[in-house]
């Protein structure tokens, strides 16, 4: 059962388990620059920031839900809903601000239906947000019919600039993405708020014991999640310059694996917004780096469930040995 | 000539030992990452006896049953079963040779009927047409005949989830027996049961030895160990300080052998703090478990309320806390309505540290300094913001004030004892300054140090002017700390009594136990 694991294998285990997530991302970066001449540029290199802008920014939302210790199934749907939103109220009311607004809103309700149902009705999460994923995605095609809606020529230039514009040398989004990163790592490291939901998601029974407002927390945590979700939609939209019907789809699985490599880092067995950032980076990595060795988009989908598998498989192995002491 | 004699020696032990022991553990040493946790421990084990461990937490008691039960490979030393030397690789080795364990936790599968988890695992199979299924008849019989085995008559079709503490606990030792063990450990049995389910428990142990059985037995309650045991084998920091016979044994004797220092002496409070001034008033209270609970908790007192377990103590404290809902009845805090919530309870003055440390108090993921703050965080903060140096600051004071036995505020609470667990859950509540302090069974689990270190806070907080309710099914500590002492059964106070009265203890436990002197 149990072996005996010298010190000094001991430290190895130890820091391959804080940051051997950290250190399969540079390799793959080494791989990638090496399998493709076209990867390592600076102008992929750059597009692969704005690549993972998006994602990077709802999987932030989407830790603080799993940080919590809960799970929200609705965010590509919700993703995808919110790109109607904001293109149709920017199309009817020429503002940006106005479409910000709704667009904002339309993500904070259905982050609160989705902790509503979860917190205080007490459904599991993963079938409340799932079937609310699911009203949401039959709201979208009742919109749209399934259609794409184009900007029009007369928009503000702003709505464009959200999602395609640069600051010197550096695509808006990127810069944005930053923004949220800082945000979300001294929100959960420093703030009574990130110290009460990793209270929950690791004892819920505890912490309403120690007097948390378990509930309460944890409608904010998908308030949050969707928030961010409704955020980086309108990047989405701003970058397409259209609604798709089918738009935002696949940030769902993206966001799972992403917080789930978070999971891995600093082995602590929770995302952490640094190990999101990381986690965004290899998702993104890998869709940019097989697309540009010309990889089929199968294929991709394939990798990077494998690289989930992995990374947990690590670190469920590496946490085993750790806790062989005592 | 020496050497000869000495070998003829020898031999006369070793024929002996083949005929007087069953069991036996020569010069067992065990490390983890270069710290020994057992050095050199000698032990052995007689037919038909009930051989008791005991030590405080962490003396090495625990480790050392592991590797009885194969879960841990020793260091060093070897183990002598039935004359000859076996090594275990693992549980099922041990479980072969007929040594099984009783678990101090509760394993069963809430829905499954009572034979069902008897044989949980080991189902036995009829063949039809060539392919087996589960022989639920021949299971049902032999569940009977084990749990009548123990002397008692229940339904095997009950599902477990209906079971009592007790009663889960003879399901959990009828699992063990349908294998016919040589040799059973218990691990801390009577945990969390009540005085009366105590006394059923140790009788049915001490049946299984008169039938021939060997046991270790292991727990915190020295004068359990003085009555069940034949022999009594006392750890510290690893090491075996003494085996005696029970006759040669005193609580005072092992006592001070577990401490190491003859320092130890049932505590006793000097004088009582009580005020006039009623700080809690509960009003004929009614929840789902209760009924009519009505009382009064003055500034300064520590009030007892004692019960057997599943009396409906930890029911009260949830009603006033807010965990549970109250339909009728009113709570005063400080002569004002109160609104039962966590928050509500919190906001005025009530602190509660709950019974089930690892489900209810701890973060297990969190370190000891974030535990410590969970409940009163805003102290700490500027704004929305956590001072990290202040949280440290504090904690780090709380691990000097209760002597908490920790590497630093930046250990992991996990790895912490269970004793000192529970100061950090202590420290969570003290540095809020609360006036209404609920402790349920704050000293369950945990060493006889830490447990005085407990007694003499509780005294000292009364002391400063606190209300202290004791919430506890263990009376002798309650007899010596509490003012007074308020008695549940089936959700109903029946009966309030002054601890210093005469023959109070015999009242006090003959209503726990629903009956009248």
């Amino acid at each position: 059962m149990e072996q005996q694991i010298k010190t000094r294998d001991m430290n190895l285990l130890n820091f391959l388990r804080k940051y051997g997530t950290a250190l399969g991302a540079l390799v793959l970066f080494i791989i990638f620059s090496f399998a493709s001449k076209n990867f390592f540029t600076t102008n992929n290199l750059l597009m692969l920031l704005r690549q993972m802008s998006m994602l990077t920014i709802i999987s932030l939302g989407f830790t603080f839900v799993m940080g919590a210790g809960g799970f929200d199934m609705s965010i590509g749907n919700a993703a995808g809903l919110i790109n109607i939103v904001f293109a149709i109220s920017l199309i009817k009311s020429n503002s940006f601000l106005v479409a910000l607004i709704l667009s904002i809103l339309c993500g904070l309700a259905i982050g609160m239906i989705n902790g509503t149902l979860v917190a205080y009705v007490g459904l599991p999460d993963f079938i409340a947000t799932f079937a609310v994923g699911s009203i949401v995605y039959g709201i979208k095609m009742l919109i749209t019919k399934g259609n794409p809606i184009f900007f029009p020529d007369d928009i503000p230039a702003i709505s464009v600039f959200i999602g395609q514009g640069y600051v010197g040398p550096i695509p808006f989004p990127v810069i944005l993405m930053f923004v949220f990163v800082a945000i979300a790592i001294f929100t959960l490291n420093k703030t009574t708020l990130g110290r009460r939901v990793y209270a929950i998601g690791g004892n819920p029974v505890a912490s309403l014991y120690a007097g948390i407002n378990v509930k309460k927390y944890r409608l904010i945590t998908f308030l949050i999640c969707s928030f961010s979700v409704a955020v980086a939609s309108v990047v989405l939209t701003s970058r397409l310059g259209s609604a798709q019907p089918l738009a935002g789809e696949e940030f769902l699985l993206d966001a799972i694996a992403v917080c789930f490599l978070s999971t891995t880092m600093f082995g602590d067995g929770e995302p952490t917004g640094a190990g999101t950032f990381v986690g965004a980076f290899i998702i993104s990595m890998l869709n940019n780096g097989l697309t540009m060795m010309n990889v089929a988009y199968y294929f991709q989908y394939i990798t990077k469930g494998l690289v989930v598998i992995l990374a947990v498989v690590i670190s469920v192995v590496l946490g085993r040995k750790m806790n062989l002491k005592i | 000539m020496a050497t000869i004699d000495s070998s003829v020696k020898m031999a006369t032990t070793d024929l002996d030992l083949k005929r007087d022991v069953i069991l036996e553990a020569k010069g067992i040493d065990k490390e983890f990452n270069g710290v020994y946790v057992l050095k050199d421990i000698e032990f052995d084990l007689k037919p038909g006896e009930i051989h008791s461990l005991v030590g405080e937490n962490g003396a090495g008691k625990s480790t050392f049953i592991k590797i009885l039960s194969g879960v841990h490979k020793p260091s060093a030393g070897e183990i002598i079963l039935n004359g000859q030397s076996v090594s275990f690789d693992n549980v099922g080795q041990s479980e072969k040779a007929g040594i099984r364990t009783v678990h101090q936790e509760i394993n069963l599968v809430p829905y499954f009927s009572v034979y069902e988890n008897i044989f949980i695992g080991a189902e036995k199979k009829k063949k039809l047409a060539g392919l087996p299924y589960t022989d639920d008849r021949e299971m049902r019989k032999a569940a009977r005949g084990v749990i009548k085995r123990l002397g008692i008559d229940f339904d095997v079709d009950t599902p477990a989830i209906l079971l009592n503490a007790s009663m889960k606990r003879i399901v959990e030792i009828s699992k063990v027996l349908v294998h016919n063990p040589n040799i059973i450990i218990f691990d801390e049995p009577t945990t969390s049961l009540g005085e009366e389910e105590r006394e059923r428990l140790l009788k049915i142990i001490k049946s299984l030895k008169n039938s021939g059985l060997s046991i270790i037995y292991i727990s915190h309650n020295l004068e359990e160990i003085m009555d069940i045991s034949d022999r009594i084998t006392v750890f510290r920091d690893g090491r075996k300080i003494d085996t005696m016979n029970v006759e040669e044994a005193s609580v005072e004797k092992i006592v001070s052998m577990m401490i190491g220092q003859k320092s130890y002496s049932n505590y006793q409070r000097e004088c009582s703090y009580c005020h006039e001034d009623i700080y809690l008033e509960a009003e004929n209270l009614y929840t789902d478990k209760l009924k009519n609970i009505s009382f009064k908790l003055r500034k300064g007192e520590i009030l007892g309320i004692a019960g057997v377990v599943g009396a409906g103590k930890t029911e009260i404290a949830k009603a006033i806390f807010g965990l549970d809902p109250i339909y009728k009845g009113r709570i005063k805090v400080m002569g004002n309505e109160y609104e039962p919530s966590p928050q509500n309870a919190i906001d005025n003055g009530i602190a509660l540290v709950p019974e089930e440390r690892q489900a209810e108090g701890l973060i297990p993921s969190y370190c000891v300094s974030k535990n410590t703050t969970l409940t009163y965080l805003n102290k700490w903060c500027k704004g929305w913001v956590v001072d990290r140096k202040e949280e440290i600051k504090v904690t780090e004071e709380y691990i000097r004030k209760l002597s908490i036995k920790t590497t630093g505020p930046n250990q992991i609470i996990r790895f912490l004892s269970g004793g000192n667990q529970q100061k950090v859950i202590l420290s969570r509540w003290l540095n809020g300054n609360f006036d209404i302090g609920i402790f349920d069974e704050p000293t369950k689990g945990i060493d006889i140090k830490a447990k005085e270190d407990i007694y003499i806070l509780l005294d000292n907080l009364a002391k400063a002017g606190k209300s202290i309710m004791m919430l506890s099914s263990y009376l002798p500590e309650l007899m010596c700390l509490c003012d007074r002492i308020i008695v549940v059964n089936e959700g109903s106070i029946v009966g309030q009594f002054n601890p210093k009265e005469k023959d109070a203890e015999k009242k006090i436990m003959a209503a726990m136990l629903g009956g009248e002197v």
